[in-house]
């Protein structure tokens, strides 16, 4: 992380010039967000940048995941659940109801709390979301799974059991299976949900060295509820409380120095 | 059992010391004995009912050896008797209703799960099991007066139209246009095993982890995309069972289909032909039949070879449906 040019200057984040802040690749301005009646999300306004590491912290029931579910339109899935605003993304507000939502997907992807490998071989689990927006040849193919699970550092462990169930494999190589997943589809932006919680140190650690290799390629933005993993990983943190934004800065500055007392409150372990 | 003193002042409520506990106790022992009871007469009666047909067909079984289940005479008049015939209508019956009721309860549970809108979704699956109390007797007048004049009169003349020369499928569709056979039988007992179906595949879709749903839908998967690849082989187990599950219902049911299948003594290729069903044949022989006689044996026979069929299915429904919620 000391590689990433950071800004020194607390204060300097607006005025900062291009060169100094990467571009923003996902833009949410007075995000509201209701589960029915229940607003879950309140004016949210935030910038995701590119090719950067951004961590959302928060106490549980704070919206961090409801945030993240928004990225991809998950919560089209549950009637009832709706939100309002504007988050672009490649010059689109992803809010729009007419947009098309495998398209959006594809180049959103998502990584969950549990590994959730399909029911299905290790290569399939990696071809389906493939199959589905592009037409390989079997060769081709071939090279995609053998390209993103060497990436995810998994390709030396199953490379001779390809076709065998995905389900055979451990936690932690079920989780980088459905990274390789995830970025099979080669989308510019990677949602994880807390994808550690269900894992060792050891798997944990494997992950979070992933994620620095990742970032080189693709907009990551992790929801966790460790703090020390945000700070190991993250570029930009944000901290939510009760459905609202409270503060986001750069991760080194969150830490050290925080602006708002809760902030400080809860990465000391105050609350939360 | 736990002893409670008999002289304790502070627990005294009844006016002889001792007496209400001892009363309790009594009674406490007395309902363990009733409901014990209550149970065990299920395993005796189900054992019961199972060697009384055994035993009653023990003069058929004898009287015919292993010829019983592959001949298809059924001669009061010689006094010879055959089981292929009514065993083979009720399995070709079976086939033909969980072929139809299959992808009917397949889409329906399909589209409660993953299409229709809670409240929508919540009607119609109260509906699909008002279906399933609907009495047996109910289907067999509907069969009756609605499917077989419609099968006699559109599906076999169309059937014979389009396949009546073609080489194999001819003979599966010969025969006279009664409208009463085969697939007539198949087609209500589907409408009858449907909602059991329906219902079990719903409660095995509705298991799947949420979040492995989303998984896939998170790569951009359509929802038949979803069900296709990762719901149907997820709960393919369950699906099997349900399936299992509906052919047993199939497998024993009597009054429906002996209105519509025709009640012939037959085997053949044409699933428009009137056959039998054993318990179609059950129904229409039994009260014919004397007490000690060998029909009446071979009738039992009959039951016996059903029950088993029946128990086989069930376990292997129970079977198949464990498997996935362990």
């Amino acid at each position: 992380m000391s590689m990433m040019p950071k800004t020194s200057d607390p204060t300097a984040d607006a005025q900062a010039s291009a060169a100094e802040t990467p571009p923003t690749a996902l833009e949410v301005r007075d995000l509201n967000f209701y589960y029915g009646t229940n607003q879950a999300l309140k004016n949210i306004s935030i910038d995701y940048q590119r090719r950067r590491v951004t961590a959302m912290i928060g106490p549980s029931g704070c919206g961090k995941s409801t945030l993240l579910r928004v990225f991809n339109r998950m919560y089209d899935l549950y009637p009832g659940q709706r939100a309002e605003g504007e988050a672009i993304f490649d010059g689109v507000n992803i809010l729009d109801r007419s947009l098309d939502l495998n398209v959006l997907r594809s180049r959103i992807g998502m990584v969950f709390q549990k590994p959730t490998p399909f029911p299905m071989s290790i290569y399939d689990n990696i071809a389906f979301g493939v199959r589905l927006h592009e037409k390989l040849s079997r060769s081709e193919m071939d090279t995609r799974v053998e390209d993103v699970l060497t990436r995810v550092a998994l390709w030396k462990e199953v490379r001779d059991r390809l076709r065998s169930p995905a389900a055979g494999l451990s936690g932690g190589q079920q989780q980088r299976l459905c990274i390789a997943r995830s970025i099979a589809t080669r989308p510019e932006m990677l949602l994880l949900d807390e994808p550690t919680s269900a894992l060792d140190p050891i798997s944990t650690a494997r992950i979070e060295e992933l994620l620095d290799e990742l970032k080189q390629e693709f907009t990551i933005v992790i929801v966790t509820h460790n703090m020390q993993q945000a700070a190991r990983c993250a570029d930009q943190v944000a901290f939510f409380y009760l459905g609202t934004l409270v503060e986001v800065d750069a991760a080194d500055r969150m830490f050290t120095n925080p602006r708002e007392k809760q902030t400080q409150d809860y990465i000391t372990g105050r609350f939360g | 059992m736990v002893s409670i003193p008999a002289e304790q002042p502070s627990l005294d409520v009844s006016p002889i010391p001792g007496a209400a506990d001892e009363a309790f106790w009594h009674g406490d022992r007395l309902f363990r004995l009733i409901v014990t009871g209550c149970a065990l007469l299920v395993l005796l009666v189900l054992g019961g009912l199972v060697i009384a047909m055994g035993v009653g067909g023990l003069k058929a079984f004898a009287a015919f050896g292993p010829q019983f289940v592959v001949s298809n005479v059924w001669n009061p008049v010689s006094n010879e008797y055959g089981a292929l015939a009514p065993l083979f209508g009720t399995v070709v019956s079976t086939l033909i209703a969980v072929a139809i009721a299959l992808p009917l309860a397949f889409g329906a549970a399909f589209w409660l799960t993953a299409i229709a809108p809670p409240a929508v979704a919540e009607f119609v699956g109260s509906a699909v099991q008002l279906l399933a109390a609907v009495p047996s007797i109910i289907f067999g007048m509907w069969g009756l007066a609605v499917v077989v004049p419609f099968v006699a009169h559109h599906v076999q003349p169309f059937a014979r139209h389009v396949f009546g020369h073609t080489p194999g499928l001819r003979w599966v569709v010969h025969g006279a246009a009664f409208g009463s056979g085969l697939l007539t039988g198949g087609v209500v007992l589907a409408i009858m095993v449907m909602p059991f179906m329906t219902a079990v595949m719903r409660d095995v879709f509705m298991a799947i982890p949420p979040m492995l749903k989303e998984s896939a839908y998170g790569l951009g998967a359509t929802r038949w995309e979803v069900m296709r690849r990762i719901v149907a082989p997820w709960s393919r187990t369950g699906m099997i069972g349900g399936v299992v599950l509906g052919m047993g219902r199939a497998l024993g049911e009597t009054m429906a289909v002996t209105f519509v299948i025709g009640n012939s003594n037959s085997v053949g290729w044409s699933i428009f032909a009137p056959r039998n069903t054993v318990a179609s044949l059950i129904a229409l022989e039994f009260p014919e039949s004397p007490a000690g006689s060998l029909k009446l044996s071979a009738l039992m026979a009959l039951g016996f070879i059903l029950i088993v069929i029946s128990f086989a299915s069930l376990i292997a429904a129970r079977w198949l449906l464990r498997e996935k919620s362990a």
